[in-house]
Parts: C-alpha cells; structure tokens; sequence
C-alpha cells in the first residue's frame, strides 16, 4: 500500500499536466478566496473532484492500470492508494488556497476549518466516480450538465445532491456533510464492485 | 513454469479461448502463436490476472497470478505497445514502477542503458518512437528481475538491431534457467528464438511441441530442375512421389534427395537443382492456424 501511494505521489509529481492542473486550480480557488470565502469552498470542491478524478482515470485512459495491477493484483488495495493519494494531495491543495479565506473573520475561519473536513469526502467520491465510469471526458461532461440542470436549475441547489450537499456541508447548513458521506460511500461501494470488471487492452 | 488448464473465455456467445491446456517450461522460450484474433492477448491477460477465466485456470508456479507474493519479482510482462503516461519521461516512468518493484534507481539507470535508453531518459514517453516504447516497456518488465518473462508482441516497432538485441535478451533469460513466453507476428524472428511452440486458432489448441518436433511433422520437399521435366516428372511419380510442376522447376513430395539423384541419375537426365526445402515455421503455422 505505501508502495502504491509512493509510486502515485511520484507519477503526478513528474507529470507536468497533473501537476500543472492543480496549479492552475489552486491559483483559481486562491484567488476567489480573497472575494469570497463561499466561492473558494466550490472552487476547492470543484477542484479537489477534478484532481480525483484525473489521478484515476489516467490510468485507464493511458491504459497503465495494467502496470498497478501488475505489481498488485488485488484490486481493492490499489483503488485505496488511489484514494489515499488524492485524499492527502487535496487536503493541502485546499489547506494552502484556503490561507486567505482563513484569516478573512470567524465566520470565514468556521468554513475554512468545516471545507477541509469534507474535502476528503469529495476526493474518495471523485475517485470513486472515476473507478466506475473510467473515462475522466464522460464524468467531466456529465458533471457539468449534472451540477447546472440538476442540482442548479431544477434542485435549486437545495437538494441532497452530491454537489448541493458538499456546499450545505462547507457551510454547516443541515445534514450536508452526512449527506455528502452516504453519496461518496456509495460511490465507493459501486467502485468496489466495477473494479473487478476485466481491464481491456483498448 | 507456466500453465493452462482448460483455460476458457467467453464473451457472450463468442468463445474467444476455449478450453485452452499448455506449459511453457523453465529454460526454454516457448512461442505462442495465432492468427489475429485467436485469443492470444486474452489468454495472456488471463495468465496475468487482468482479465478473468470464465473457466479453468492460468498458473504460474503452480498458483494464479492474483496469488503470487510480489509478482513484480516474479513475473515481467509487456503488453500492447509499451503502457506508459504520454506526459512522463523513460525515466521517470521507470522510477514510478521500480517503486512498486521495490527496485533502486541505480535498477533504473542499468536498465535504461541495457535498453539503449540513456541518452532518452529525459524524453516524454510521447515523444517516443514505437521500438523505444517497446524498448521501455522492455525494462519495465525486467525491473523485479523476474524468473518468467510474458511478452505480448514486443518486437512491434523494434529495428533489425533491436530485434537481434531482444533476441540475445530473452535467449540469455532462458539459457539462466528463467521461463519465457513469447507471442509475435513476426515467425521469421520468432523462429530464431524460440525452443518450443503454442500453436492457437480460434481460442482453441493446435499444436504444442517443440519447434524441432513441428518442424519434424512438416513435410519435407525437394526443388528439382533438370534438362527435362517433363520425363523427369513422369519417372519421380512412377517411383511414388507426389510432383507439381511451377514452369521448368518441380516440387516433390515423397523422396529423399538421395533417391531423386539417383533416378535422374539413372535415366539420365541431367539435374541442374536438387534442393531440400526446409520447413519454415510461417508456413508449418498458417497450415495449422488456417485449418479447420
């Protein structure tokens, strides 16, 4: 397991587009922290789900799964690594950008502090999402008519949807944040079940 | 050791390896051999816990590849053309996996010198030709120094140095006792190498021998030219053989080159070729993997 996760932590380190991309969302979700606490918390929920799920859909879209399980053919093991690794790697993704947002006024302090309680959340449903449907373009496109029709337009937002539910937790509003578990656990229930489907060499 | 039992893959209707049963034995580099689509890759991804059996069994040293403690030291495979993430350097790549393998980096830079890699170390897998994927891929199964090698296709894109390189490569891996298992397209190369065939035609088992034995089934036939074929053909048949004439040269099936001599010898027809075709493995195969 700490062989799979080193070996994770070295892969997105020497790959200048992984690297690059957490850059640039960190700088994004930065810079709206100075504006507004609320904005940086859905930029960091956005980002640490889009960094998720890059980490793990590289893999099948690049086909190198085949070398994780390979050197670990228990299936199970490798999808945590995975989860472990974009879990530690969003926690100071949202830890560093939330610096402004932290020392703005208590109130902004309360959400920092409650934003990187449920990053992790976000990082195991981003993965999970990813084990599942395996192609980051499908999830990526999904997410987005997901999160503006869904959870926007017709939940307003006030639904117990995954994103609505990140967001109610960010700002400790309700059963957000139990909300949000029970969707990455069930993510990772379903991930669990399609790791084991047979990697195709196309 | 590796074997198969009855080893069988379906998808749907389509029995893609069917009850398939062979071993490729230690000190030997075996062959697996099928036209395209014939199962070949499915069988291996079996083989290496990647895709699983609908029935029977794939094991190496007596156990499935999903059983084996650190299969990295066990078993090195390439697959496809050379797995690798576009935007990563040879080098780090190889680094990425040596982790896994719990193998140094000094590992790593043996490695990209004995695959002529050093002075691309710090290229993008991207920027790689086919035959350097293959080259990387090449080191990356090497990395745990594994007793038994499956290499799927990996003279794809190498040149003829490359392939002379990889030949000496997996011929010094057997020769030290290690187990090689070896499918390619490539039957002119493959049969310089390898010691034992597979031989696989829609999922199901042809042949499994060793090469001398295969190329022992195969018949043998002569090149003859002489002054006159036509009675030369006449007297070959008269003595049992089966002739085919191809403008003024005739194959013959069934005399040694000895007796053929002899009886243009003694009608004396002058004989101006008398060859023994040797079997080559490309056509002993297509005879086999063609049949129905």
């Amino acid at each position: 397991m700490t062989a799979l996760v080193r070996s994770q932590l070295y892969r997105m380190v020497t790959i200048r587009s992984s690297w690059l991309s957490i850059v640039l969302f960190a700088v994004l979700a930065a810079s709206f922290g100075i504006l507004e606490p609320y904005w940086w918390a859905l930029f960091v929920g956005i980002g640490t789900f889009g960094i998720s799920v890059l980490t793990v859909a590289q893999h099948y879209q690049h086909r190198t799964a085949a070398l994780l399980y390979l050197a670990q053919p228990k299936r199970l093991p490798v999808l945590l690594a995975l989860v472990l690794t974009t879990v530690g790697v969003t926690l100071i993704f949202a830890a560093v950008t939330g610096i402004p947002v932290y020392f703005e006024d208590d109130l902004s302090q309360k959400m920092y502090e409650r934003t990187l309680l449920v990053v992790p959340i976000m990082a195991v449903f981003g993965a999970a999402t990813a084990a599942i449907v395996r192609r980051s373009s499908w999830i990526f496109y999904g997410f987005g008519v997901w999160f503006v029709l869904i959870e926007g337009l017709a939940g307003q937002m006030r639904w117990p949807l995954p994103i609505s539910s990140y967001l109610d937790a960010a700002r400790g509003v309700g059963f957000g944040r139990l909300f949000f578990l029970g969707w990455a656990v069930v993510a990772l229930a379903g991930a669990a079940l399609a790791l084991f489907r047979d990697l195709t060499s196309d | 050791m590796i074997e198969t039992i009855e080893l069988t893959k379906t998808y749907g209707k389509v029995r893609a390896v069917d009850g398939l049963s062979f071993s490729a034995r230690p000190g030997r580099v075996t062959g697996f051999l099928g036209l395209n689509g014939s199962g070949k890759s499915t069988t291996l991804r079996m083989l290496l816990g990647l895709t699983r059996p609908t029935a029977g069994e794939a094991l190496i040293d007596g156990k499935p590849f999903t059983e084996l403690p650190q299969p990295l030291r066990r078993v090195g495979a390439v697959l496809e053309q050379g797995l690798s993430h576009p935007g990563q350097s040879g080098r780090a790549h190889l680094v990425s996996q040596a982790i896994l393998a719990g193998a140094g980096k000094d590992r790593v830079d043996r490695l990209l010198e004995l695959v002529g890699l050093a002075d691309d170390a710090h290229r993008r897998t991207g920027d790689y030709s086919l035959g350097m994927r293959q080259r990387l891929a090449v080191a990356t199964a090497l990395l745990g120094e594994p007793d038994v090698l499956v290499f799927d296709e990996p003279a794809n894109g190498l040149d003829p140095s490359g392939m002379a390189w990889l030949r000496d490569l997996l011929r010094d891996h057997a020769d030290a006792g290690g187990t090689v298992l070896i499918s390619s397209h490539l039957l002119a190369e493959l049969a310089q190498l390898i010691d034992d065939v597979v031989i696989i035609a829609d999922g199901r088992l042809r042949e499994a021998m060793p090469l001398t034995e295969l190329y022992g089934l195969a018949t043998q036939r002569l090149r003859v030219q002489g002054a006159d074929p036509s009675r030369l053909g006449q007297v070959f048949e008269g003595a049992g053989a089966s002739v085919t004439a191809v403008e003024e040269t005739l194959e013959v099936v069934g005399l040694e080159a000895r007796e053929a001599g002899e009886i243009a010898f003694a009608e004396g027809i002058p004989l101006y070729e008398l060859t023994v075709e040797t079997p080559h493995l490309e056509q002993i195969f297509l005879d086999l993997a063609g049949a129905r």
